[in-house]
């Protein structure tokens, strides 16, 4: 059983594979119980993206304190956060 | 070049033997053979992980969206595609079997086996009319006994025959290399030939059957 030769006459043949017929060939085969069986990724919420926000947890009269300052100065308390960090580094 | 896809929803009928002796067999011949494995068990990709003839591509882990197209590139003059499928009925095998050549449904003789075996003929049957196109498919029979032919086996086989299936002469004996090959990897040749190797059975035997059974196919793809 050798002989590249005899392989040589095996040629490839067209097969239908347009999404009209992967669709008639997914009905047949629903029809008969060959679903999708897929594994389904885990449910539940997707974790977040890592958006580098700080988190800071600080005394609770400190952060009444950043709330009042941002909401006075028009600001988010990131944007707060931002410019007392600014003013760290140039004491620094 | 062909494709030829091992169905069934029933697992541990031998899909993964055949795929694996007609992929060593046919690159033997010296076809560029293409193995998508499509088996949650890995079968195949254990086995390719020991060692391949250079002529054998392994894919691994091909799922329902991509099993298509994957096909698709891999068929090309000069190439045979062997794509073994998952013992479960889903829409990964209606699909691959849409694009096969030739199908084999291997089989135990067992009732059990034939009975969850005929599922996919009738699948096979559905899809060539939906597509109005002819999928030739087969049966064999696998883990057969050596010594002697059961009661079951010669009625099955009547059975078939008188259903019209095409039966796949000779049936794959149960041999220890056909089990060993899977972790030893290469092929059954290099298993003969290799002096260290202990096997529980008949090398020679188990490689003069996947040789006639990959005759078999070989004629069924002309």
């Amino acid at each position: 059983m050798s002989g590249s030769n005899r392989l040589a006459g095996l040629k490839s043949k067209p097969k239908p594979a347009a999404a009209e017929d992967i669709r008639k060939v997914d009905d047949v085969g629903e029809s008969r119980g060959f679903i999708d069986r897929t594994p389904r990724k885990k449910p539940g919420r997707k974790p977040s993206p890592r958006t580098m926000q700080l988190h800071p947890k600080v005394m609770p009269e400190i952060g009444e304190g950043i709330v009042a300052e941002a909401e006075g100065l028009g600001m988010t308390q990131g944007q707060f956060i931002e410019h007392m960090w600014r003013a760290y580094k140039d004491d620094a | 070049m062909p494709v030829i896809v091992l169905a069934s929803p029933k697992g541990g009928v031998g899909k993964s033997t055949c795929a694996v002796l007609l992929a060593t067999q046919f690159a033997r011949m010296g076809a560029e053979v293409t193995v998508l494995d499509c088996d949650p068990n890995k079968s195949l990709t254990r086995w390719s992980r020991r060692s391949t003839p250079p002529n054998v591509n392994v894919h691994s882990d091909v799922g329902r969206s991509e099993i298509v197209s994957l096909i698709k590139k891999s068929d090309g003059d000069g190439r045979i595609v062997i794509v073994d499928l998952e013992g479960i009925a889903s829409q990964l095998v209606s699909r691959a079997v849409s694009q096969a050549d030739l199908v084999i449904v291997p089989m135990q003789a067992t009732a059990l086996d034939a009975e969850i075996g005929s599922e996919a003929l009738a699948l096979v049957q559905e899809e060539e009319e939906a597509l109005s196109r002819t999928i030739k498919h087969a049966v064999v029979l696998t883990k057969t006994s050596a010594a002697v032919k059961s009661r079951v086996q010669r009625e099955l086989e009547e059975q078939l025959v008188e259903s019209g299936i095409d039966l796949i002469q000779p049936s794959l004996v149960s041999r220890a290399a056909f089990s060993e090959i899977f972790s030893y990897g290469h092929d059954l040749t290099v298993m003969a030939a290799d002096p260290e190797m202990r096997t529980g059975g008949n090398i020679t035997a188990a490689l003069a059957n996947a040789e006639q059974f990959t005759e078999a196919v070989y004629e069924r793809l002309k």
